[in-house]
């Protein structure tokens, strides 16, 4: 009982702050910004082939306005968000009108979850396993090596590793395909030679990914392990004879993790935002060019959506690490 | 470490099989591919890229309501306009229409006369009918496109099958416009299918019916691609009717979003049509022998596009509220300097709001050279200046020349390619212009505004790099930089709101709405402009020309444009002519260059392209056009 009035129903209470402070915040922001979803959509249109006389342009933005339900005050607006959210609903996109933004979200997020989820897990096990090896054994030639890869590799930016997979693994070895999340003229089944076309497309996206993200991960890694094997406890387990690996797997290793476990639940709250830059150096479906797209023309709508995920899944994300840590930490316990 | 290298072993030989998969089964990658995943035999397909980005909603074909990625297909294979526009050839082609537009002397009936025997693709015959439903829905419907225009429409109904007239509320002798296909127009809806629709504004119109050569096959619902095939019935298409059979059996519209994966979607004959930035296009050439561009050697590109790039000014913001200051601006120009930055000298000089494509220099150009030549500026003191400068295409020959570019022999391509002149570059009559104003420069020699305070002009541009927008607003701050002006380049997503409101000083655009390149009518070019657009307060929303410029004389050239006849061309160059006289004086944006359009082609699967020595149609594949274009093309064999 404790637990739950002093430590559960707080931190619940304050996990649905936080969710609603968020989504009120980002309700708010695009308002304020001096896009106008409107008038964003009827420059497109214009400078994109419509031909809107002037003398109908005025007609013509006061019957978008009236689409989109931004005849509404602020307040109706955001009191028919909150509404529409319990029911799961965004409404409209703006500018993919009138398709739900419940439907884009639904086709982009597999891909971004499939691929990010992935990737996130992959780049932090390898990272953090070689990083703990480097930080640890210090002598060992291979992972020095490893390590001076890893050092070089870190500071290059995304985009030029990516290109550089492209230029290599596509365009000089032919290995696989240049982009798209299979094959043009596939068809979503769940069949062996679908998945593996699809596994054939996400290969090089989920590479660059991985690369990049375990290479920061191996060098937080290493820092921390370095500094963990310092202290005192793990110099009196040496002392007192305990094995080298023990002390590696269940004395530093697992101090040295506790950050970066955080730090991985936060990322994956981050999933629901898409990578931006992977998408569109692979052409790869997902969230990001949702989002950019979405923060281009101010789709106020498309723009709650999203960011009403990222916001649910970080907040939760946090949640559930703080009610794991105890577990992972033997120090934090609820007195 | 055995697990370690056990694992890495396990994932390269996962990478191996995936890579050996992708030989085996994606033919389309590899030169000499048999097939894609569903089987578009390579040979038979034609694959091209879609320029507007990922289709944003991939499952809706209902163009008639919101904006709609029309260039994955809609207007290039699946529907059919009344007319389109035709710069290339230089006259509009007749589509679902048998014949041009016909008004009664007061421009108060449209008749329009349909071609006998297009079928939609479901075997309905596509007749008056239709069209005579088209606009009473649109009309009729609050929310669709063209709703706010369609009002002008009274009474509309079929004299016969193939005859729709449609009378006016008001006289307008340009009424037909909406329906001309210029990248966009309104299309016509089949009846039989709309008619059966509850809520028009959220119908799908999913699988769409078509009226053009080819049907939709299949589309990747993330919005990467859209595959349509050639229809059974192709001939009875107006493509299929005047130009003959397509020879692509299938089409596939695929966006590729960075444009060195472009370069090397082509170079690997995985794209046989591509948009892509002139670099990319070298690029491309110099990396595969089947890759062709528009022009086989410099500038590469189609040169005369309809469309001029330019700088608007805000004649509502001080200093640009006077004429001799947007004046100043223009002397300041080096355009020898300007295009060598935008395009290393490939785009061709437009001192008018009229491009060079070869009509519009004989009918404009041409007919004002006198006018230009005479047009003087009063410097103040007594002094004026002849801004009119025919040597500019020289030195920028000279330019292009020294960069080791070949330049056309033949005196009318080099006007094509470089244009016919443009301002002189003269800072001193820039400067003296100024100070007749007020200005001053300090002692770094930076401009001050009468009121001492530095003069700074923020530049808005789109923020595709590599744009023309984006290339113009760089080289413009860069030009106004050099003659002592603050002035910055600024990327912006907003360009469209913060243009509408008039919060800029100048936005990197094109000067005016641009005019049809096939067709000498600037109505829509100048309407814009007229007087009762402009909203003179600054925060207020403008529904007219971004520059909130008006003047009565252009009042009246509207005025006089909107009771001539579209066929009266005589006229209408005549009264083009006036317009732009007042443009030139009056310099509410200054236009720069004709916009360079980029298409690389892959001749490894498809030949026949309409190159500059075989330009038989619009070459775009993006173009409502390019179904036009198809029955031309030859397959190789490979």
């Amino acid at each position: 009982m404790t637990f739950l009035k002093r430590y559960l129903i707080p931190r619940l209470v304050q996990y649905f702050l936080v969710i609603w402070l968020g989504i009120t915040v980002v309700f708010i922001i695009p308002r304020l910004l001096p896009t106008d979803p409107v008038e964003q959509m009827v420059d497109m249109m214009q400078m994109r082939g419509n031909v809107i006389d002037p003398a109908a342009t005025e007609q013509t933005i006061r019957t978008m306005r009236e689409m989109y339900g931004l005849e509404d005050g602020i307040l109706d607006q955001y009191l028919g968000f909150w509404q529409r959210l319990f029911r799961f609903d965004f409404g409209p996109s703006m500018y993919a009108f009138p398709t739900p933004v419940v439907d884009l979200i639904a086709v982009a997020l597999p891909w971004t979850v499939g691929l990010l989820a992935t990737t996130l897990v992959l780049s932090w096990v390898f990272g953090n396993l070689l990083g703990g090896l480097a930080g640890y054994f210090t002598r060992s030639r291979v992972l020095k090596a490893i390590d001076g890869v890893v050092m070089c590799v870190r500071p290059l930016p995304y985009y030029i590793v990516a290109m550089l997979l492209i230029i290599f693994f596509v365009y000089l070895l032919g290995l696989f395909p240049l982009g798209g999340g299979y094959s043009v003229g596939g068809r979503v089944t769940f069949t062996w030679r679908f998945i593996v076309d699809v596994l054939r497309h996400a290969f090089l996206p989920a590479l660059s990914l991985v690369i990049l993200g375990a290479a920061v991960n191996h060098q937080t890694m290493r820092l921390l392990v370095q500094n963990v094997k310092e202290d005192d406890y793990v110099r009196y387990a040496k002392l007192g004879n305990v094995s080298e690996r023990t002390i590696f797997a269940r004395y530093v290793m697992r101090n040295a993790s506790l950050p970066q476990i955080t730090a991985l639940a936060m990322s994956f709250g981050l999933v629901f935002d898409g990578a931006l830059i992977t998408e569109i150096v692979f052409s790869y479906p997902g969230m990001g060019y949702l989002l950019f797209r979405s923060l281009s023309f101010s789709d106020y709508n498309l723009i709650m959506g999203i960011t009403s995920l990222s916001i649910v899944g970080i907040a939760t994300g946090i949640l559930l690490i703080d009610l794991l840590y105890p577990l992972l930490d033997p120090r934090i316990r609820l007195k | 470490m055995k697990r370690w290298l056990s694992a890495v072993l396990v994932m390269v030989v996962t990478a191996g099989v995936l890579s050996a998969g992708g030989e085996e089964e994606g033919g389309s990658q590899a030169a000499g591919g048999a097939a894609d995943l569903l089987g578009f035999p390579r040979n038979e397909t034609l694959h091209a890229n879609i320029i507007t980005g990922r289709v944003s909603a991939p499952s809706n074909f209902n163009e008639w309501v919101g904006w709609k990625n029309r260039d994955r297909g809609m207007q290039q294979l699946m529907n059919e306009s009344l007319w389109t526009s035709d710069f290339i050839n230089g006259q509009g082609i007749n589509g679902l229409a048998a014949g041009p537009p016909e008004y009664n002397g007061d421009f108060t009936e449209l008749t329009i006369r349909l071609r006998e025997g297009v079928h939609w693709s479901d075997g309905v015959e596509l007749t008056a009918d239709d069209l005579v439903f088209t606009v009473e829905l649109l009309r009729d419907t609050p929310g669709m496109n063209f709703h706010a225009v369609m009002q002008e429409a009274g009474n509309v109904y079929a004299a016969d099958r193939y005859t729709a007239v449609v009378e006016l509320t008001q006289p307008n002798s340009r009424f037909h416009t909406y329906f001309r296909d210029f990248w966009g127009a309104l299309w016509v809806m089949p009846r039989h299918v709309f008619e059966e629709v509850d809520d028009p504004l959220t119908f799908e119109y999913h699988p769409p019916l078509s009226n053009g050569p080819y049907v939709l096959h299949s589309f990747d619902p993330e919005g990467m691609w859209t595959a349509w095939e050639r229809r059974e019935d192709w001939e009875r298409t107006p493509t299929g009717m005047l130009y003959g059979k397509p020879a692509p059996r299938y089409v596939v519209l695929r966006h590729i979003d960075e444009t060195s994966a472009r370069v090397i979607a082509t170079v690997r004959h995985e794209m046989d049509s591509g948009y892509m930035p002139i670099e990319s296009i070298r690029a491309a050439l110099g990396a595969s022998t089947y890759a062709r561009s528009k022009r086989p050697e410099f500038p590469w590109a189609q040169v005369g596009a309809p469309t001029v790039n330019g700088s608007i000014l805000n004649t509502r913001r001080p200093p640009l509220d006077n004429r001799e200051v947007r004046w100043a601006l223009a002397l300041s120009i080096d355009i020898v300097s300007l295009l060598s930055v935008t395009y290393d000298g490939g785009a061709g000089m437009s001192a008018l709001v009229v491009s060079n494509v070869p009509q519009y220099l004989q009918q404009y150009y041409a007919q004002m050279e006198e006018w230009l030549a005479d047009f003087s500026l009063d410097l103040g003191r007594g002094e004026t200046f002849q801004p009119w400068d025919t040597d500019a295409p020289a030195r920028m020959m000279e330019y292009v020349t020294a960069r080791g570019y070949p330049v056309p022999d033949n005196p009318d391509d080099a006007a094509h390619v470089f244009g016919v002149g443009w301002w002189k570059y003269a800072p001193e009559a820039a400067a003296a212009l100024l100070e007749k104003n007020g200005f001053s420069r300090n002692s770094e020699g930076k401009w001050l505004l009468p009121d001492g305070t530095p003069w700074r002009i923020e530049i808005l541009c789109s923020t595709t790099a590599g744009g023309d927008d984006y290339r113009s607003a760089f080289a413009a701050a860069r030009e106004w930089s050099k003659f002592g002006i603050d002035a910055v380049a600024l990327p912006t997503a907003n360009v469209g709101t913060l243009g509408a409101v008039g919060d800029f000083d100048v936005i990197a655009s094109r000067p005016v709405r641009e005019p049809w390149g096939d067709h000498p009518d600037l109505y829509l070019s100048f309407n814009q402009l007229h007087s009762s657009f402009v909203e003179p307060v600054l925060g207020e929303r403008t529904a007219g020309h971004r520059s909130r410029w008006s003047d009565p004389r252009m009042d009246a050239v509207v005025a006089d444009l909107k009771v001539t006849d579209w066929g009266d061309t005589e006229r209408l160059v005549e009264i083009g002519i006036e317009g732009m006289k007042i443009l030139v004086e009056e310099m509410p944006a200054i236009p720069l260059f004709t916009l360079l359009d980029l298409v690389i082609w892959d001749t490894y699967y498809w030949e026949n392209w309409p190159g500059e020595e075989n330009a038989y149609m619009v070459p775009f594949h993006h173009w409502p056009n390019f179904k036009y274009l198809l029955p031309s093309l030859q397959a190789t064999g490979n």
